[in-house]
C-alpha cells in the first residue's frame, strides 16, 4: 500500500458513509459481472454475481459489502462464510440496527432451535428477510411483503404453499384483502413454535384463540359478512368446554376447518361443505359411528341467544322464565315461612 | 320424678280430707247419725268425683299455660309413638337417587360453568380429566335411571306405592290449600290448612322430579347416543340438559334443603329419609288429617277386636 492510498483511505475512513461508495466499486470489480461464478465439487455453479442496484434500494443502502462479509480482508478472496446478522442486530448497539424482541424469540423459535441443533436446511435471518434484497416490509420487493409472505414460507414449506394458495384465505390474500391472513398472522413471526408446543399459537390450547382475533366478536371478518358468534359458539359447544377442561381429542377449529385448507362452507371441496360434514365428523378418533343425519343438513354453531337457531331459542327462552319463576316462587315461600315462624315464636312468649 | 309421686301423694291426702269435711257438714246439716255403709258409699263417690275433676281441672291449668307439657303428666299412660311415614323400599329409592344426583351435579355443573376456576378443579384436578368426568357422570346416570324404573315398578306393583301413587294426583284440595297456606302466611288466617298424607308442597316436589327425570334422563340419553340421531336432535337434548340441570340443582339446593335441612324445625337435617319414622307431634302438625284416619281406623279396629272377644267370651 502506497502513501497516497494510505491518505485517501483515512480520508474515506473519516468521512464515514461516503467510503461505502468506494468499497462496493470494489467488489463489483467483479462482482458485477454477470457470469461470475464458483463451482463447487458436486459441478453446481453458485452464482457470484450481486445487482448493484438492489443493494441502493435495499435498507443495507448505506452498507459497506465488509460490514456484512467481515471476513473479507482481502482482494481476492476466498470462499465466504454465512453472514451473521447479530454483528449489527444486538439490543443497544451504536450503528442504529433495529433491535427487539425477535433475535429472542428466533433462538427460542423452531427455526432458531433447528439451526441450534445443526440443521443446515433450517432458516437463518436471510432465507426470509433476503441477503441483498433486505426491503422494508412495506415495499412490495420485499420478501416479507405480506402478500408475499406464503410465498417466502413455501419456498421451504412447498406443499403446504400450495394448499394454501386454493384456499380461501390464500385467494383472498392474493386477490388483494390485507385483513386475510397469512402464514405469519396465525403462526407467528419470530416465534414460530412447533403446533404441538403449547406455547404456539396454533396448538391445540391456543388455536380458538388465534381464530378469535380475526373471527371474534370484534374480528375483522365482520367486514367481510363472515359470522363473528362462531368462536363464542365453540367455546359453548362441548367441543368448546372440553378444550377449556384440557382434553386433547375434542375437536377445535382445525379439526374441523382443516390447517391450510380452509375453505367457506359453499365451496364443494370445504371440509365443511354440507355434503362434506359426515366425513369431516366421521373422521377416525372423532364420532366415526355418525350416521349420515347426525351430521348432514345441520347448524353446527348453535348460538341458543340467536333466533336464528329455531326452537333451541326457543327452548332456552322458556327455561329462563322457567327457572325465574319457580326460583322466585319458591324464594317467596321460603321468606314467608320464615316470617310466619318467627311471629309465631314471638307470640308464644 | 320422686317429686311429681309425693305432689301426687299429698292432692290425694288433701282430696281424702276435703271428702271427710264434705261428709261431715252433710252430717251436721241433716243431724241424723248415718251408719258405717252409708259413709263408705258416699264417700268413695265423692272422692271418685273429687279426683276426676280435680285432674280434668289440672289438665286444663296446664294447657292453659304450657300445652306441650300435656304429654309430661302422664308420660307411663301415654308414650310419644312413631308413625313409618316412608318403608325401606321407598327409603332406598331414595339414597339411591341422591346419589345419583349429587354425582351428577358434582360432574354435570362444571361443564354447565367451564369458565370457573372450580369447575377446572373438579374436572381435571378432582377427576383427573374430562374423560374421567364424563364417565363417572353417566355412571350417576345409570344409578337414576334404575331409580326411575325401579320407581315406576314399584308404583305400579306395590301396594303401598300404588296407594301412595293415587295420593299424589293434585286435586282441588290442594288448589284451596295453597291459598290456605298464603293466607296463614300473610296473616288472614290463625292457622294453615290441614294436610293428608301429602301437603301441596310435597305433590310440587314429587311432579317436580318426576318432570325432572323424564327430561334429563330422555335429553340425556339422545346425547349418550348422538350419531344415531340428526344433530338437531343433540343440540335440543344439549339445551334441554342444560337448562334443566340447572334449573333441578338450584331447586333441590334452595328448595328441598330449606325443607329438610336447614328449615328452624329440623336444622341441622330431618333423619325421616334413614329412619322413614315420625314422632306423633310431626303427625299431629304436619298430617293432620292423615293421623286422624289412622288413629280412627286403629280405634275402629280395636272396638272390632273387643267386640270379637266378647262374641268369643260369650260362646
Amino acid at each position: 500500500m502506497n502513501r497516497l492510498s494510505y491518505i485517501v483511505l483515512v480520508f474515506f475512513l473519516l468521512c464515514g458513509s461516503s467510503s461505502d461508495l468506494y468499497a462496493l466499486e470494489k467488489c463489483q470489480i467483479c462482482h458485477s459481472k454477470k457470469e461470475i461464478h464458483r463451482s463447487e465439487e458436486t459441478g453446481r455453479k453458485i452464482p457470484l454475481y450481486v445487482d448493484e442496484s438492489i443493494i441502493a434500494r435495499s435498507v443495507h443502502y448505506n452498507k459497506d459489502c465488509t460490514d456484512c462479509h467481515s471476513d473479507i480482508n482481502e482482494i481476492p478472496h476466498k470462499a465466504v462464510k454465512k453472514v451473521n446478522c447479530r454483528r449489527c442486530h444486538y439490543s443497544g448497539n451504536q450503528v442504529g440496527a433495529p433491535d427487539g424482541q425477535m433475535y429472542d424469540q428466533y433462538e427460542h423459535s423452531v427455526h432458531g432451535m433447528a439451526v441450534l441443533a445443526g440443521n443446515e436446511k433450517a432458516p437463518v435471518c436471510q432465507d426470509c428477510h433476503g441477503g441483498h434484497d433486505v426491503f422494508s416490509h412495506k415495499t412490495i420487493e420485499s420478501k416479507f411483503y405480506w402478500q408475499n409472505i406464503p410465498k417466502t414460507c413455501g419456498s421451504c414449506h412447498i406443499e403446504i404453499y400450495a394448499v394454501y394458495k386454493e384456499s380461501t384465505h390464500g385467494r383472498a390474500v392474493a386477490d388483494g384483502i390485507k385483513d386475510a391472513p397469512t402464514c405469519t398472522s396465525c403462526h407467528g413471526e419470530h416465534d414460530i413454535k412447533q403446533h404441538d408446543n403449547a406455547e404456539s399459537r396454533v396448538s391445540d390450547e391456543r388455536i380458538s384463540e388465534t381464530c378469535t382475533e380475526c373471527h371474534g366478536p370484534q374480528g375483522v371478518v365482520n367486514k367481510y359478512n363472515v359470522k363473528t358468534d362462531r368462536v363464542e359458539t365453540f367455546e359453548e359447544s362441548f367441543h368448546g368446554i372440553g378444550q377449556q377442561m384440557g382434553s386433547k381429542t375434542v375437536a377445535n377449529c382445525a379439526s374441523c376447518h382443516d390447517y391450510h385448507d380452509i375453505r367457506g362452507e359453499d365451496d364443494p371441496k370445504s371440509s365443511v361443505y354440507p355434503d362434506n360434514i359426515p366425513k369431516t365428523c366421521g373422521k377416525k378418533g372423532c364420532h366415526p359411528g355418525a350416521s349420515a343425519e347426525f351430521s348432514s343438513g345441520q347448524q353446527i354453531h348453535i348460538n341458543p341467544k340467536s333466533e336464528d337457531s329455531g326452537i333451541i331459542y326457543y327452548i332456552s327462552k322458556a327455561f329462563v322464565i322457567l327457572t325465574v319463576s319457580v326460583l322466585l316462587g319458591l324464594f317467596a315461600f321460603i321468606i314467608m315461612d320464615l316470617f310466619r315462624r318467627a311471629k309465631n315464636a314471638r307470640t308464644k312468649r | 320424678m320422686s317429686n311429681k309421686k309425693t305432689n301426687l301423694d299429698k292432692r290425694e291426702a288433701y282430696i281424702k280430707g276435703l271428702s271427710d269435711n264434705i261428709i261431715k257438714s252433710a252430717v251436721d246439716i241433716v243431724k241424723i247419725e248415718p251408719t258405717s255403709e252409708q259413709i263408705n258409699e258416699i264417700s268413695t263417690e265423692v272422692t271418685e268425683r273429687l279426683q276426676y275433676e280435680s285432674s280434668s281441672l289440672l289438665n286444663e291449668a296446664v294447657t292453659k299455660l304450657h300445652p306441650q307439657s300435656l304429654s309430661e303428666m302422664y308420660p307411663e299412660e301415654r308414650p310419644e309413638r312413631n308413625f313409618e311415614r316412608f318403608g325401606k323400599n321407598f327409603r332406598y329409592q331414595h339414597m339411591l337417587m341422591f346419589v345419583s344426583v349429587i354425582i351428577l351435579i358434582i360432574t354435570g355443573m362444571p361443564l354447565k360453568f367451564p369458565e370457573f376456576a372450580i369447575s377446572k378443579f373438579i374436572v381435571i384436578d378432582l377427576f383427573g380429566g374430562l374423560q374421567n368426568s364424563t364417565l363417572i357422570h353417566r355412571i350417576g346416570a345409570v344409578g337414576l335411571i334404575i331409580v326411575g324404573v325401579w320407581h315406576l315398578g314399584y308404583s305400579v306393583a306395590s301396594k303401598i306405592g300404588r296407594r301412595d301413587f293415587f295420593l299424589m294426583i293434585p286435586n282441588l284440595k290442594d288448589a284451596a290449600d295453597f291459598m290456605g297456606t298464603i293466607k296463614y302466611y300473610i296473616g288472614k288466617s290463625k292457622s294453615g290448612p290441614k294436610f293428608g298424607r301429602f301437603s301441596f308442597i310435597e305433590k310440587f316436589d314429587y311432579w317436580a322430579v318426576y318432570w325432572g327425570m323424564v327430561i334429563m334422563i330422555g335429553s340425556g340419553a339422545i346425547m349418550w347416543y348422538k350419531e344415531f340421531f340428526p344433530k338437531y336432535f343433540y343440540d335440543v337434548g344439549r339445551e334441554m340438559h342444560s337448562d334443566e340441570g340447572l334449573l333441578a340443582t338450584l331447586s333441590i339446593v334452595i328448595w328441598h334443603f330449606y325443607n329438610v335441612h336447614f328449615n328452624p324445625e329440623v336444622f341441622p337435617m330431618s333423619w325421616t329419609w334413614w329412619h322413614g319414622q315420625l314422632t306423633e307431634t310431626e303427625m299431629k302438625h304436619h298430617h293432620p288429617l292423615e293421623y286422624e284416619a289412622i288413629i280412627k281406623e286403629e280405634s275402629v279396629d280395636i272396638i272390632k277386636q273387643s267386640e270379637n272377644d266378647d262374641v268369643e267370651d260369650n260362646s
